[in-house]
């Protein structure tokens, strides 16, 4: 009788070896667009980005989105430019997904594939390199998304007859807690 | 003013409206794209709000999302003219994929009709999570107005935009003219007795404010952005324009009487003296503004 329960309860605490999903929940964020003018170096942040990231089997799936218009350039007629020409009232999201395994939470640098929708339009980032800082039990995470114009059609904005340029590199830090 | 003086201010006058005129027509976006629109149902008939629905480009393949209103309608603009195929989609209910060939300038309308079954939500983006292991834009918690589409809002964005590229040229062109102007002063005053210059002067004094004018029409007249604040140089540029925007009336005005006295043989006295100081402060402030948004400080 002790045999059979002894047998049996390796069974019994199988489900929850696969019972482990959790979620992880974007605590706070700093997306920073940089835009290239001869004139004109600018950049535009945004605070208002919302993530949930939702593990499962070992692989965890994230969506971070944050609205076209929160980005702020420090110049009113600037950022409604922006919003004009990345067609912001139409798409006035931007949203990224990516998958990652679990085990990547415990690393300090990860790289990561990246679907991302702005302007009407997908773009795939392959291998973005991110880093990874532990503090707590948080994880802020860092790095440089490498996106362009081109990648979204969006026509590049000039002033004084020059374009800027295709390259709008943007910086991500996160810092995402489990919930 | 002399005969060469007439004439020369009518060429320029006939330039001014022909320049208006080419920035005129360049100033509609040519019809190259259309528009779509339609209403999502449920298999009840009622209307869906927040349906996903999926345009796609049959030749490009390009993909275009919107989502619909509260009152079930999806509207997308800027669509160029060609063959697409349209879904929707919302929870477990999906329409089947339908056709419609959009033409240039023309509003075409395609309804939808949601129906029980697997909702095709695979090539829609941002579609809700249809299982537990991927989170959707609803799991985020952003309201209605931030995720929604707003084309009305989109084409006053595009006016404003055309009319401030022009409003952004001809304060350029404008520049022109005007320092020319203000280097030909040097000689039109004074104790010059000839008339040659200061009937140049006077024409391009004509150009210049028939530029300005052009210009302050397009900055004037270009839609403002409801709950827009103004934050940064574009403060300093419009205040200055409360600087050359009377100078550039005021400084005709004085310029006229200035031409009459020299015309009578008199020296500039009285207040036509303050032609010259008066143009000087309204060109700076124009270039000032210029500045303002072109060079960061």
């Amino acid at each position: 009788m002790i045999k059979k329960i002894l047998l049996l309860f390796p069974l019994l605490a199988l489900p929850n070896l696969f019972a482990a999903d959790h979620q992880w929940i974007l605590k706070e964020s700093t997306l920073t667009y940089h835009v290239s003018h001869p004139l004109h170096q600018t950049d535009g942040s945004s605070h208002a980005a919302r993530g949930k990231g939702i593990c499962h089997q070992g692989q965890c799936e994230f969506l971070i989105a944050v609205p076209v218009k929160t980005f702020d350039s420090g110049d009113s007629n600037r950022d409604l430019h922006m919003i004009q020409v990345t067609r912001g009232a139409e798409f006035p999201m931007v949203t990224v997904r990516t998958r990652l395994p679990e085990a990547d939470s415990t690393a300090s640098s990860i790289k990561a594939d990246l679907e991302i929708q702005f302007a009407g339009q997908s773009a795939s980032y392959k291998q973005v390199a991110l880093e990874v800082k532990t503090e707590g039990t948080d994880k802020r995470i860092s790095g440089i998304i490498p996106a362009t114009l081109s990648d979204f059609k969006i026509e590049p904005p000039s002033l004084l007859t020059m374009p800027v340029k295709n390259e709008i590199p943007i910086r991500v830090e996160m810092t995402w807690s489990p919930q | 003013m002399n005969q060469a003086g007439k004439f020369l201010s009518a060429a320029v006058t006939i330039f001014v409206l022909s320049l208006s005129l080419l920035f005129a027509q360049d100033s509609p976006p040519q019809q190259t794209t259309g528009k779509l629109s339609g209403i999502v149902t449920d298999p009840s008939g009622k209307v869906v709000a927040e349906a996903n629905v999926s345009i796609k480009n049959l030749a490009t393949g390009e993909t275009r999302a919107a989502q619909t209103d509260p009152s079930g309608v999806y509207q997308v603009a800027g669509l160029p003219a060609g063959e697409y195929e349209v879904s929707a989609s919302m929870g477990g209910l999906g329409a089947s994929p339908a056709r419609v060939r959009v033409s240039p300038g023309a509003q075409q309308t395609l309804n939808l009709s949601l129906t029980s079954g697997p909702a095709p939500t695979e090539n829609l983006p941002n579609a809700p999570s249809t299982t537990k292991t991927e989170p959707s834009l609803e799991d985020l918690g952003f309201s209605r107005t931030e995720t929604q589409a707003n084309a009305a809002q989109q084409a006053l964005l595009d006016k404003r935009t055309r009319m401030l590229k022009i409003h952004q040229r001809m304060g350029l062109i404008t520049t022109i003219p005007m320092i020319v102007s203000v280097v030909t002063s040097l000689n039109a005053g004074g104790k010059s007795e000839g008339t040659a210059s200061r009937d140049l002067h006077v024409a391009l004094g004509a150009l210049t404010g028939d530029l300005y004018g052009i210009t302050a029409y397009y900055a004037i007249r270009a839609p403002r952005i409801p709950g827009a604040k103004k934050r940064g140089p574009i403060k300093v540029h419009e205040a200055l324009a409360w600087i050359h925007g009377p100078g550039m009336i005021l400084t005709p005005i004085l310029g006229a009487m200035a031409f009459n006295q020299k015309n009578n043989g008199q020296k500039v006295h009285g207040i036509a003296a303050a032609h010259g100081p008066v143009a000087i402060v309204t060109a700076g402030a124009f270039g000032a503004a210029l500045l303002s948004v072109s060079v960061k400080f």
